[in-house]
């Protein structure tokens, strides 16, 4: 939690007498607070302040860690109350109970149980990791011998025992383990700290009251100890859910340090005997604030469920929950049942697999890696292409592991049909449905095998295989541009006005020329030039500085076809200056290799700080700007790993001799619907790249996605103004937008980046 | 320095709706805490849990615990009689699956006949869950609410793309209870509450279902879904999002594998049934930790022990 200047200023001695080298007391208070100088710096500050200080900064809740090697799990460490509002870290963990009361056999028993449940779901294992050993007897060496028990099955074991005596006979026995001590209380707690600190394992800590606990705790941490987890059992399930509240709450948003420590939740206690309603308990405490549940079983009726519940409510909101890519027969499919193939964003395969369940047809279901996005927008990015399939299709083997050659494809990726067949000649390639529901339909009337017989009926067995391209091989530039039909320039009564490249003035990338766009990519298939320069015309007469120039992952043709953009529009409009927007590297060099400099460097558009970072280095090589999404896999989940990304990037770049200037950041606009709370992160993002020095740009109308057309210009332009006020330099926007653009033109005149006349609009 | 614990209670409050009439009136909504935080003030109400029978009538009642509780019944509304006798069942939800144009298609007037024996046969409050074809639920809800006039029902739901004609009918014309609901999207939820009380529906008609899922399939959407409405509902004051939300967990949670599988094809998961109550127990219990003022389940053991939670908890 960040600390204000004003609080450390508080505790500052107040004589402005400038040994740290700042002008008075408060500047450099508040640059402390900023993290810019160490408090250090101060030969006045107390040390109690200092002490202060460094508890305010530290995190509110403690991650603490029980277990050992394989078997360690990290417990707290959360910063916020609800998911929403960032994201939970440590998932909740469940234990079964124990007792010394139980004879072998019972206890055998009971532990074969537990060990029956053992699955993996969505690339996460689902068992019972603790078990919790209950001392009934005072006896040592048997609460020791259960514990052993534990730890021999890869469990973490909770040792529940109130005696210090006889608490460190089990403790010495396990504690390489890393056992939890669940049984200090206020009369106890020196003896059982001894127990614990001894050993060095994590100290539990029971109380009659909250206020008993937080006493407890205080008394625990001023000796020193700060490896605790509180049992917030209480006399019911009431007074346990208060407790848990309370507890977390206190932590997180009352800055109370000594409650920041993770939970155990006896349900044993709270609802003896009656499984069904600890079940209920169970989703509670998973939902609020539970760190350790314990329940009398976890058999896969129970795990079923809780262990799904907690896997969603840990999910991070803003990372996609992912499927393991590989083949799940449905249905009891065989090697010759046919294949259907999507992506391995979480939800698409759980509408897909229920679809297909429903329809009981047999089914290899074939889930590629697309980075957990959508189909769509995962074929936008280029996560999902022929290419990407046929790595999936060599990695799993599948020409060998399946005799069916019937694939069926998402309806919503109909265009990678030919690529897909062209680059998997042996199987027959079908469209499915575009959407999960159309499914069982599909299925059950064989429109696949039907497709798929018409296909292979088209194949003739000689039909020329085509050139394999080598995808590493340099670029013969002069053969692409032999290759691509004559440019013609036409008057479309617009031209593209000179511009000084070193112009303050706010940089507008034009987004109109997207293949995303039905006309635009039909255009793109057939080199038709009139849509195109329609829309750069529109665009141009707009105001737009750059165009973007997307023309989807082009796996086939991809130089030819950015060759013949890139040409088309620099010789139709004069030299207009573009923005290269393709996953396929060789389309962007190429297009690079023709383009004219004159009204400005071309843009690679994108690279991000993960697998798309090698287009800082395309850039370098090229000369050319590069848009820098501060992203890896997934957005960033606040500005902390926003600069992180930002400042990756800009070494790269750096260290290959560009120039900062050149690495154009893009904080990633989000959804105003799904993410309101999230966009003055993004504003506050823009004015740090500012305070660097830094340019910035991105899909800035994105915020809009989804309102009704006539709000979003609305939106759109009071963001703009916000984000020109914090520095943005650039936005991919789309030109057309009148009252944008009016903003742009009028926020450009406050910033003094343009001198004002009564027509400064219509310049 | 000794503990001082925080209390945490808003001066906003989610508006107490009442559904039916007479002693077995019941109450969603009124409190001004987060789901069972009793300690910060004290809750008036209740959460409510109401059990769905179908129009398919016993055809529901595939398990052993279903068909006990069931036993001796001929009819839908036999079983809405029986349903009084179970612990924990604060209303009646009639579920109108077979109106589907694209399943059964019962006719309107079928299903009308249905709703009016299943009135005669209880006193509990009555909520009418339509076939979620947005036509033919328009019409259902129009001619359910005409004929149980004055019985204080609610129907569920009514939707973006027909909320003018089921507001218009079944709120304004016929004075009942009107389910507004968005698929686990709060900014649609608040849209579709704005756009129905500017249509004269009372805010205090209205109760929400903003959207469901069983544990583990997307979960984590009506969790936070139901999070950010509380948030906006008490901590912002958000008038539009004040109305007390009910949520269908049976209709999900009776359909996931886990429930379904027999055990013969699944031998180590063990008893299909039992597999099915928890994962009902579990969905339920999770909604109204979040958010939900009322929940639709199906089962008597999962209905007993998410009742007892909440006599528990408040």
């Amino acid at each position: 939690m960040a600390v204000k200047g004003l609080d450390i200023f508080k505790l500052s001695p107040k004589t402005n007498c400038k040994e740290c080298g700042s002008p008075t007391c408060m500047a450099f208070c508040m640059k402390v607070a900023q993290g810019a100088v160490s408090i250090d710096k101060c030969p006045h500050m107390s040390d109690e302040a200092k002490a202060l200080l460094s508890e305010a900064t530290a995190p509110p809740m403690k991650t603490i860690t029980v277990g050992a090697g394989d078997n360690a799990h990290k417990l707290g460490g959360e910063t916020v109350l609800f998911r929403h509002e960032k994201t939970l870290v440590s998932r909740n963990l469940f234990a079964v109970p124990l007792c010394t009361c139980m004879d072998d056999a019972a206890v055998d028993a009971a532990l074969a149980e537990m060990a029956k449940v053992d699955y993996e779901r969505i690339g996460e294992r689902e068992y019972v990791e603790m078990v919790l050993v209950h001392d009934e007897k005072g006896d040592g060496a048997r609460l020791a011998a259960l514990a052993q028990k534990v730890v021999a099955m890869g469990r973490v074991a909770i040792i529940d025992c109130e005696n210090a005596d006889v608490a460190k006979v089990a403790v010495e026995a396990v504690k390489d383990s890393k056992p939890i001590l669940n049984g200090a209380n206020a009369a106890n707690y020196e003896a059982m700290n001894a127990v614990a600190t001894a050993a060095g394992v994590t100290l539990g800590v029971k109380g009659a009251s909250i206020e008993e606990l937080h006493d407890t705790f205080a008394a625990l941490e001023k000796a020193g100890n700060k490896n605790l987890v509180i049992d917030v059992t209480g006399k019911d399930a009431k007074e346990t859910l208060a407790n848990a509240v309370m507890v977390r709450r206190a932590a997180l948003k009352d800055g109370d340090r000594t409650f920041g420590y993770p939970s155990i939740v006896n349900l044993t206690k709270v609802a003896p005997g009656d499984i069904h309603l600890q079940t209920a308990y169970a989703a509670l405490f998973t939902v609020k604030y539970g760190s350790i549940i314990v329940m009398d079983k976890v058999s896969y009726a129970e795990s079923l469920p809780l262990h799904g519940l907690r896997q969603n409510i840990y999910t991070d909101p803003q990372k996609p929950m992912k499927v393991a890519p590989g083949i799940y027969p449905m249905n009891g499919a065989t090697a010759d049942s046919p294949c259907m193939l999507t992506v391995d964003f979480a939800l698409t395969y759980f509408l897909v697999s229920g679809e297909i369940e429903r329809s009981k047809v047999p089914v290899n279901l074939l889930i590629t890696d697309a980075s957990g996005m959508s189909v769509l927008t995962a074929w936008a990015a280029g996560k999902f292409s022929s290419s990407s399939v046929k790595k999936f299709f060599d990695e799993f083997d599948l020409a060998n592991k399946i005799n069916s050659r019937t694939l069926v494809i998402p309806g919503k990726v109909a265009v990678m049909k030919g690529e897909i067949q062209d680059k998997l000649p042996e199987w027959n390639v079908v469209v499915g449905t575009r959407e999960a529901v159309e499914i069982v339909k599909f299925l059950k009337d064989g429109e696949h095998e039907k497709a798929a017989a018409a296909v292979a009926a088209t194949k003739t067995t000689t039909a020329p295989k085509k050139e394999e391209v080598n995808a590493d091989a340099p670029l013969d530039f002069a053969k692409i541009a032999a290759s691509i039909p004559k440019i013609e320039v036409v008057d479309m009564g617009v031209t593209y006005k000179t511009r000084n490249v070193e112009s303050k003035k706010f940089v507008t990338i034009g987004e109109r020329i997207h293949c995303i766009s039905p006309v635009i990519r039909e255009a793109m298939n057939t080199m038709n030039p009139e849509p195109i320069l329609k829309r750069a015309a529109e665009q141009i007469a707009a105001g737009a500085t750059y165009l973007d120039v997307n023309i989807g992952p082009a796996e086939s043709n991809g130089p030819e076809l950015m060759t013949w953009a890139v040409k088309l529009l620099q010789e139709n409009f004069n030299n207009v200056p573009l923005a290269l927007d393709t996953a396929n590297k060789k389309a962007i060099e190429a297009g690079i290799a023709v383009y004219n400099r004159t009204n400005g460097k071309p843009i690679v558009n994108s690279a991000d700080a993960g697998s798309r970072i090698s287009n800082i280095d395309l850039a370098a090589a090229n000369d050319a700007i590069v848009i820098a999404l501060c992203s890896a896999d997934g957005i960033a989940k606040d500005n902390e790993e926003r600069m992180t990304h930002c400042h990756h990037m800009l070494d790269r770049g750096m260290a290959l001799g560009m120039e900062a200037d050149d690495l154009w950041f893009d904080p990633l606009f989000l959804v105003v619907k799904g993410m309101q709370d999230k966009q003055m992160d993004v504003l506050n993002a823009i004015k740090m790249f500012s305070d660097e020095g830094l340019k910035s740009t991105g899909g800035l109308s994105n915020n809009s996605n989804g309102a009704p057309k006539a709000i979003r210009p609305i939106m759109d332009s009071a963001l703009v103004a916000m984000c020109m006020m914090q520095g943005l330099t650039s936005a991919i926007v789309n030109p057309c937008d009148l009252r944008l653009m009016e903003t742009i033109k009028s926020c450009d005149i406050f910033k003094n980046n343009e001198l004002y006349s009564d027509s400064y609009l219509e310049a | 320095m000794s503990f001082v614990p925080k209390k945490q209670a808003f001066n906003s409050k989610i508006n107490a709706v009442t559904l039916g009439t007479g002693d077995k009136a019941t109450v969603l909504g009124g409190q001004n805490v987060l789901p069972f935080y009793s300690f910060d003030a004290a809750i008036e109400n209740k959460p409510k849990i109401g059990v769905e029978i179908t129009d398919a009538g016993m055809e529901l009642c595939t398990t052993p615990g279903m068909q006990e509780f069931y036993a001796g019944c001929t009819s839908v509304a036999d079983m809405a009689k029986r349903v009084e006798s179970m612990p924990g069942a604060s209303f009646v939800c009639i579920h109108l699956e077979g109106a589907d144009p694209n399943g059964e298609n019962k006719s309107v007037e079928e299903c009308v006949e249905l709703c009016k024996s299943v009135a005669a046969a209880t006193e509990l409050p009555i909520v009418v869950m339509g076939c979620k074809n947005v036509d033919k639920d328009a019409e259902l809800f129009s001619k359910v609410s005409e004929a149980l006039a004055g019985k204080n029902i609610l129907v569920l739901s009514a939707r973006e793309e027909n909320y003018k004609t089921v507001g218009a009918s079944a709120g304004l014309a016929y004075g009942q209870k009107v389910g507004a609901e968005s698929a686990v999207d709060i900014n649609l939820a608040k849209q579709l509450n704005t756009v129905m009380t500017q249509l004269g529906v009372n805010a205090g008609s209205i109760v929400m279902n903003a959207g469901s899922a069983a544990a583990g399939y997307g979960y984590e959407y009506v969790a936070s879904t139901l999070d950010r409405i509380k948030a906006a509902a008490l901590q912002q004051g958000d008038a539009q999002l004040q109305m007390p939300i009910i949520t269908p967990v049976s209709p999900d949670t009776w359909g996931v594998k886990e429930s379904i599988m027999p055990e013969a094809e699944m031998p180590e998961w063990g008893n299909q049934e039992e597999r099915g109550v928890e994962m009902e127990i579990t969905t339920a219990a999770a909604s109204l930790a979040c958010g939900s003022d009322a929940v639709i389940m199906r089962h008597p053991a999962a209905v007993a022990a998410v009742s007892k939670m909440i006599d528990a908890l408040i």
